[in-house]
């Protein structure tokens, strides 16, 4: 676009000389490092049952950044994101129950099971089968899952669910929640760091051009095939790991909690917190998390509260609540994103 | 034993036809799929509840009330929420749609927490044999109520200048605008009258079985099958689609295992969308990439 130079008008001559002037007190994206280094005293203040909801968080901070590289980077309606988070779960809960393996051994096991459980999703949409199609499709695969959980009863105990031992890592038991919050809180980092660095990436960008136009992003010589199976084998391997540390968390894997009220939620955690931003997938874990466990003891008003929240968010603000943020503070600004 | 299976099988399939009908319709006027259509499903067994247990009615008039409720709910949703969320991307629009289903299921909980409800008997609790087929007194009520319905709902559509109207707007939205049809008002019909026959669904349901906010997300997804086993977007093909998958649910849970009778929509969902995604009757299914 460069050779248009000589043709630009004075907005572009504007926007152009305002991309050269030194940003001033304008962090960059070092400030999200701030992040997980102020979690780390956190869980000094907190009583056992808010660090059981903290913990949680992060779980659903990874449910939420591997959701959104498939609906948000990539574009695609595809709901199997439960099949990922419940196939982690319960990969890592079987080796650890039959195969007796240390929690810690079967995280990236568990990210793995999710990873080619996103391979097999991605296949119908290689058969250029999309939007609702691929939607139903996913939310069937789901479905099919579940009854496979319920029903491969000498793997998982059936509907009774199965019950883990507490996670050991290193020959460490990690009995508390305290104890989890901080491997938590590392393998978090961890993977929402690659996943950034992943999106930064020509991949990334890749799936951007794939979402905004996939017969444009063909044409330039992008494998969009390729490029699908990647973003869904990278999802799911960042959903499983979140199942691996889910069943750490809860200790007791049920076929129920795979069901399609979990898609709702996963899904509202994207919506919520901000299509293709990953500081949206976190603040959306952190609100959709919090506020369902403020309304537990009233029946009903869980929905109600959630399903009011969702339905605002869409309607004032269609790019999630991360965008107020943004407004303010253009880091969070996701900017490869447009309408 | 066949028989037996086809003849209990159609009176299950029904139903899904009715449900995947109601959702082809919103679909076809509107280019929506409403992932909340289950739960209307569900707002109709419970409004039917309402007037007849609470108020007294009698079931016909519960019924029907339930039905012009659910018309206006229909109308409400569309006009309000999901009309709003339909400028932006798919994804706003399927999050809509779920939201306002998880709000219904809210609502219902609210009220009747995780109790569930027993209907008090209605239909005839009678049995003919016929052959060595037995129909129930519920069969034929409702299986006589959907047909007799569905018929009526082809004639007003094929044969009144009504019927020719809607397909006017199903065919080219923008060209039934400048002959100075109210598109607009059309849309918001049709969401209402796809509520009404998703609740007819419920209303019919409510004396069979138990009422519960969520047994709306039983009957999403063999709608979803129904509809695309007859192909997407199509009338006939959503009737035909249900039908079969009442019927193919029994045998194979007969004969192959009773496992499958919970996940052979399912299975009609991968195989056919795999295999053949146009359906029996569909448009083109296959996004040109």
């Amino acid at each position: 676009m460069s050779e248009a130079g000589e043709a630009v008008g004075p907005v572009a001559a504007e926007a152009a000389a305002a991309a050269r002037r030194p940003r001033r007190r304008a962090p960059g994206r070092s400030v999200f490092w701030l992040l997980p280094v102020l979690a780390l005293p956190v869980p000094l203040l907190l009583n056992p049952y808010v660090q059981f909801v903290v913990n949680l968080i992060l779980v659903y901070v990874l449910v939420g950044v591997g959701f959104n590289i498939v609906i948000g980077n990539l574009g695609q309606l595809a709901f199997a994101n439960v099949a990922f988070f419940g196939l982690g779960a319960y990969a890592s809960g079987i080796l650890t129950v039959h195969a007796g393996w240390p929690w810690w051994t079967t995280v990236l096991p568990a990210g793995i099971v999710g990873a080619l459980a996103g391979v097999l999703a991605s296949l119908p949409a290689l058969r250029r089968i999309r939007l609702f199609y691929l939607a139903i499709l996913t939310m069937a695969f789901g479905e099919l899952m579940r009854w496979i959980y319920i029903r491969a009863e000498p793997l998982t105990h059936g509907s009774m669910g199965l019950a883990v031992p507490p996670p050991v890592l290193l020959g460490v038991r990690l009995g508390t929640d305290r104890q989890k919050f901080y491997v938590f809180l590392a393998l978090a980092v961890v993977v929402v760091v690659l996943t950034a660095s992943l999106l930064r990436s020509r991949f990334g960008r890749a799936f951007m051009a794939i979402r905004d136009n996939e017969i444009a992003a063909a044409a330039m010589g992008i494998p969009t095939g390729r490029y699908f199976v990647l973003a869904f084998a990278w999802g799911g391997f960042v959903v499983g790991i979140g199942g691996a540390m889910y069943t750490a968390l809860i200790g007791h894997v049920t076929p129920e909690a795979f069901n399609l009220l979990e898609l709702i939620l996963h899904f509202a955690i994207v919506m919520v917190g901000g299509l293709a931003s990953l500081a949206g997938s976190v603040i959306g874990a952190i609100v959709l998390t919090t506020t369902p466990e403020l309304f537990r003891d009233f029946p009903g008003f869980q929905e109600l509260v959630l399903a009011t929240l969702i339905i605002l968010v869409l309607l004032f603000l269609p790019r999630g609540l991360v965008s107020l943020l943004a407004a303010w503070w253009p880091v969070f600004g996701e900017r490869y994103y447009r309408e | 034993m066949l028989p037996q299976l086809i003849v209990s099988g159609l009176a299950q399939g029904v139903l899904y036809a009715l449900v995947a009908l109601s959702m082809t319709m919103v679909y076809r006027a509107t280019t929506v799929v409403n992932f909340g259509h289950g739960d209307l499903v569900m707002g109709g067994a419970f409004a039917v509840y309402i007037f007849v247990v609470y108020r007294g009615l009698p079931y016909v008039w519960g019924g029907l009330l339930a039905l012009v409720t659910l018309f206006a709910l229909g109308v409400l949703i569309y006009r309000g929420l999901v009309r709003r969320a339909m400028t932006g991307p798919h994804l706003a629009v399927a999050m809509m749609a779920l939201a306002i289903g998880y709000a219904l299921r809210g609502v219902a909980r609210v009220f009747w927490g995780r109790e569930v409800l027993p209907f008090p008997r209605i239909f005839p609790d009678r049995a003919w044999l016929i052959g060595n087929v037995v129909i129930t007194g519920d069969n034929l009520v409702i299986s006589g109520t959907v047909l007799g319905l569905m018929a009526v709902l082809f004639a007003l559509f094929h044969l009144t200048r009504t019927g020719k109207l809607i397909q006017a707007v199903f065919q080219s939205q923008r060209g039934a605008a400048l002959v100075g049809l109210n598109v607009g008002a059309f849309h918001a019909v049709m969401w209402g009258a796809g509520a009404a026959l998703g609740a007819l669904g419920g209303v019919l349901l409510a004396p069979i079985t138990h009422l519960y906010p969520d047994m709306g997300v039983w009957v999403l997804l063999r709608g979803f099958a129904a509809m695309t086993l007859g192909g997407f977007g199509s009338f006939h093909g959503a009737v035909l689609g249900g039908l079969i998958l009442g019927v193919m649910e029994l045998v194979l849970g007969a004969y192959v295992s009773t496992a499958f009778i919970d996940i052979s929509a399912y299975l009609v969902v991968l195989v056919v969308l795999l295999c053949r995604p146009d359906g029996l009757f569909g448009r083109q299914a296959v996004v040109r990439v």
